[in-house]
């Protein structure tokens, strides 16, 4: 996803705006998934349903952004800021990965499994949705 | 206060993820995303390490976490995945960036938890 944004030979001022706009939607992005986790905080050992329901909605967005974004020719600017820094940042593999060990480490192997299944196969389903609603409306 | 800087270093997190992925996919040869199971396989390293016991008091877990989860993507992981063709019809390219990622990822947030605890 990123190597259209990985060109050389950026004019200065875009250059020096990149972090910025990377930065600036980490925040928004963060802010949004710590404000999930703070709503709806599930202990260590239990299904990781905020998590989940983050990953979910987050794949969702960026195969909607992306296809709509290729339509509609939109900046890179907006790729960096919503793309990149905020669902980048607002989804996490970090959390899913030690949430299955924690799982597993509780004793729910099964459910540690099905939260897996639940996320890849949930999440490809959402990013594929998400490309086609973006490719088909406005 | 803990919540502010976690999701300042989630920020910077994202930072940091930009910069790697693109270093990793300047110099990667592969046609898989390598830049992305990059960031993710070192992030959920780095969660075991902490969640398992080796982050000190100095530095709370809430704010190692925010920094891990805007370092590593999910979304980013199935949009690239779906792109290489996995639905309907899966292609092995599609198939080996949804595995390698994922057993490395989950495989090296339990050998961080378990080395620490």
């Amino acid at each position: 996803m990123p190597a259209e944004d990985q060109q050389r030979r950026r004019p200065t001022l875009e250059r020096a705006s990149i972090p910025l706009a990377v930065i600036g939607g980490g925040l928004v992005g963060s802010a949004a998934r710590t404000a999930a986790g703070a709503l709806a905080a599930t202990p260590a050992g239990a299904f990781p349903t905020t998590t989940l329901a983050v990953n979910l909605a987050g794949s969702l967005l960026l195969g909607w952004y992306l296809a709509r974004r290729e339509r509609a020719a939109g900046s890179r600017w907006g790729l960096r800021f919503w793309a990149i820094g905020g669902l980048g940042s607002f989804t996490t593999f970090s959390a899913f990965g030690v949430e299955v060990v924690q799982l597993v480490e509780a004793g729910r192997s099964a459910v540690g499994i099905g939260y897996v299944l639940a996320s890849t196969a949930g999440g490809l389903i959402m990013a594929a949705a998400g490309e086609q609603i973006g490719r088909t409306t406005r | 206060m803990n919540t502010v800087l976690a999701v300042v270093a989630g920020s910077v997190g994202a930072l940091s993820r930009y910069v790697l992925t693109g270093a990793v996919q300047r110099r990667s040869q592969s046609a898989l995303p390598l830049g992305t199971a990059a960031v993710n396989v070192l992030g959920a390293l780095g969660i075991g390490l902490a969640t398992g016991g080796l982050h000190s008091g100095s530095l709370p877990l809430v704010v190692v976490a925010g920094f891990l989860g805007g370092f590593t993507t999910f979304s980013t992981w199935m949009v690239e995945t779906v792109r290489l063709g996995a639905l309907p019809v899966w292609r092995p390219a599609a198939l080996a960036n949804l595995l390698v990622p994922l057993v490395s990822g989950v495989g090296a947030a339990a050998f961080g938890y378990y080395l620490t605890r």
